[in-house]
């Protein structure tokens, strides 16, 4: 789709879940590509040529190192991106209408309605002067879902939903009263409280203890799931990929590097970083602790070959001549020549 | 209760702060060359009578029995005699705060009118024309001395527009009946709207040199504070989930810097509640400032250390009902 054609696709003037196709994905992402700087004064390309497809009730993880692009997506899908940042080309839609181009209004009613998004470290997520309650009936009273009197009512329920006792006095507290658990399960009933179709999950166990990831990240799946909703898991951790997730998207340096189902992927991957990526988080069994040598390159502009290949122990003359696409290969799609 | 509590710390403090200054300031003082007892009895006195003078101000004495006699007199209410004006410190500062006060107000409030919502407003959006604006207001406003100012503002405003009145103090006209001390207020009780006119007019000047000076840090202030605020996690979260902006800024934000800002501004006006020494000088205006301005190139000790001792506890005070306030206001310190 070139980017001319973006604004003649009408807004839905009814939305409505059941309408949509079945194979409609609930979050299509298609080429797209994220620059910084302007067109005449490109400084970086973070994203390149992104696709991902989370279909209805689908848990997708999405998983690669710090730097891969993996939040900036989230931020792309929102329409929420960093300043100086903008969409070159490509396209996001969500259950079908295209979201690059649409006015903010439009996104502002779809951000915490249809898709919705937690992050790392809840404590900080949420205000430290607004009570927990009052932020959660705040979004619901803002998509019109409910009154002051009700929303308050149904920002309590969903708190007590999420595992917090005593949630009618809970939700009069503040943030700083909450543990970072607590916190995690108010911004998760905040995210979910207009029912999204889609929640982004952004490293939502990051700074959590160890044995309190486990249970979120359970909270999580459970509650999506309750709710028919499709979750996109932002993680570099390819283990909680494997325990949560249907599908796993791989990326690498603004790109993705391999997608499919994620007991393929994982467990026969058809992408040297995929391997590389298993291997490090120790779940081949080995020794010593595996290191992926050298660095992640500086995306200062489109690169012209594979952007794994400096990294990479397969590496060809081949993997030089060109970005390798993104092809299908049985179940999966893959982004490497040598596979 | 831990608000008692906190109150109570907070006063212990004030007395041994209070001690502190007096201490420092008194012996400063006594220290500086200068004795006022040549001054009082000028230069055609004989020996005599400058021993006689010595003696009653207790001058010839060791200086911690001075500080003791001097804070024995503190405790009964008795900040000493003022040799150049013959009254009690306490009287003349009766008439002559209530000038500091209404000014220091003034001050405040239109150097907060300005300066909060200018710095709210340029923090949205980084180089806009506000961001900008609030950059050359900000950067002339702390780096113009504020005497200058005043002459400057005098020079157009009385000498050549001729639409102020001129720098000679608080009224022209008759004073209103005294309630308050504050010719605006008592004017306004008094429903005297010539006089209010006239008390306002006096007021504007000087108010408006304060206002642009200590204005200019709290606009740099609010500024910092709310764009800090606005680039935090809880307002990313908040606007990604739908949150509209105008919420976004007045409801999560602005508690969020306000609570800062006011502390800013609670010193600001404690300061200015000590008297705007060189404010009050070009405006002629006749508080607390140009009261010790006067006093100390008269060597007049008590009133110097009784403006110091002012100024001090006003700024205290001022800084400790903030203090309660956040207190009160604050879900932070409330647990």
């Amino acid at each position: 789709m070139s980017p001319g054609e973006r604004s003649e696709v009408p807004a839905p003037e009814i939305e409505s879940k059941a309408a949509a196709p079945t194979d409609v994905p609930v979050l299509d992402v298609v080429d797209l590509t994220v620059g910084f700087g302007s067109s005449t004064n490109r400084r970086s390309i973070p994203l390149q040529g992104i696709h991902l497809q989370v279909a209805a009730g689908e848990r997708m993880a999405l998983v690669g190192e710090s730097g891969s692009g993996k939040s900036l997506t989230a931020a792309a899908v929102l329409g929420l991106l960093p300043d100086g940042a903008e969409v070159i080309r490509g396209s996001v839609r969500l259950d079908g209408e295209e979201l690059i181009g649409a006015p903010e209004r439009r996104l502002r009613d779809l951000r915490g309605r249809r898709m919705a998004i937690m992050f790392q470290n809840p404590r900080a997520s949420l205000n430290p002067v607004l009570t927990v309650g009052g932020q959660i009936a705040e979004v619901i009273r803002v998509h019109g879902e409910a009154g002051r009197k009700e929303s308050w009512s149904q920002a309590v329920d969903l708190l007590a939903e999420m595992g917090i006792p005593n949630a009618p006095r809970r939700a009069k507290d503040y943030v700083h009263q909450y543990s970072g658990g607590m916190a995690q399960r108010a911004a998760l009933a905040m995210a979910l409280s207009c029912r999204p179709d889609l929640l982004i999950a952004d490293e939502p166990t990051t700074g959590l203890d160890a044995t309190l990831q486990q249970q979120v990240l359970e909270l999580v799946v459970e509650q999506v799931d309750s709710r028919d909703a499709s979750l996109l898991l932002i993680t570099h951790d390819i283990a909680v990929a494997r325990s949560h997730c249907e599908r796993t998207t791989v990326m690498y340096a603004g790109r993705v590097m391999e997608s499919g189902p994620t007991a393929t992927v994982t467990a026969d991957p058809k992408n040297p970083y995929t391997s590389a990526l298993l291997k490090a988080f120790g779940t081949v069994d080995q020794r010593r602790m595996y290191a992926i040598g050298g660095v992640v390159p500086t995306l200062l502009g489109e690169l012209g070959e594979c952007a794994f290949a400096d990294r990479c122990p397969l590496a060809a003359p081949e993997c030089r001549d060109g970005v390798p696409e993104l092809r299908q290969l049985d179940d999966r799609r893959v982004a490497c020549v040598k596979a | 209760m831990p608000l008692a509590i906190y109150i109570a710390r907070r006063l212990v403090f004030l007395v041994v702060a209070l001690f502190g200054v007096s201490l420092i300031t008194f012996v400063i003082t006594r220290v500086l060359p200068g004795n006022p007892a040549y001054l009082i009895v000028g230069v055609q006195a004989d020996e005599s009578t400058l021993e006689a003078v010595i003696e009653r101000l207790g001058i010839d004495r060791p200086i911690m029995e001075q500080y003791g006699h001097y804070m024995r007199q503190l405790f009964s209410g008795d900040l000493g005699d003022s040799w150049r004006t013959k009254n009690p410190v306490t009287t003349d500062f009766a008439v002559r705060w209530p000038a500091t006060i209404e000014l220091a107000s003034a001050a405040a409030i239109l150097s907060v009118a300005w300066s909060v919502p200018f710095g709210i407003i340029s923090a949205l959006r980084r180089r806009s024309l506000s961001d900008r604006l609030a950059n050359v207001a900000s950067g002339l406003g702390v780096s113009i001395p504020e005497f200058w100012l005043g002459i400057i503002l005098i020079l157009v405003f009385f000498f050549h527009l001729g639409i102020a009145p001129a720098p000679i103090g608080r009224s022209l006209g008759t004073v209103p009946p005294d309630v308050t001390g504050l010719y605006t207020l008592d004017s306004l009780i008094a429903g005297d709207w010539g006089a209010l006119r006239s008390a306002l007019a006096q007021l504007a000047l000087p108010a408006i040199t304060l206002a642009i000076t200590t204005g200019a840090p709290l606009l740099r202030v609010t500024r910092g504070f709310m764009r800090e605020t606005m680039a935090s996690h809880h307002i990313r979260s908040a606007r990604a989930l739908g949150v509209p902006e105008r919420s976004i800024v007045l409801r999560h934000a602005l508690p969020n810097v306000l609570l800062p800002v006011s502390t800013m501004a609670a010193m600001m006006y404690g300061y200015l509640l000590g008297g705007t020494v060189l404010v009050e000088f070009v405006f002629a205006w006749p508080g607390i400032g140009k009261y010790a301005i006067d006093s100390i190139n008269a060597s007049d000790y008590a009133p110097v250390l009784a403006a110091v001792l002012l100024s001090a506890c006003s700024y205290i005070i001022v800084y400790l009902i903030m203090d309660i306030l956040h207190f009160i206001i604050d879900p932070r310190t409330r647990t």
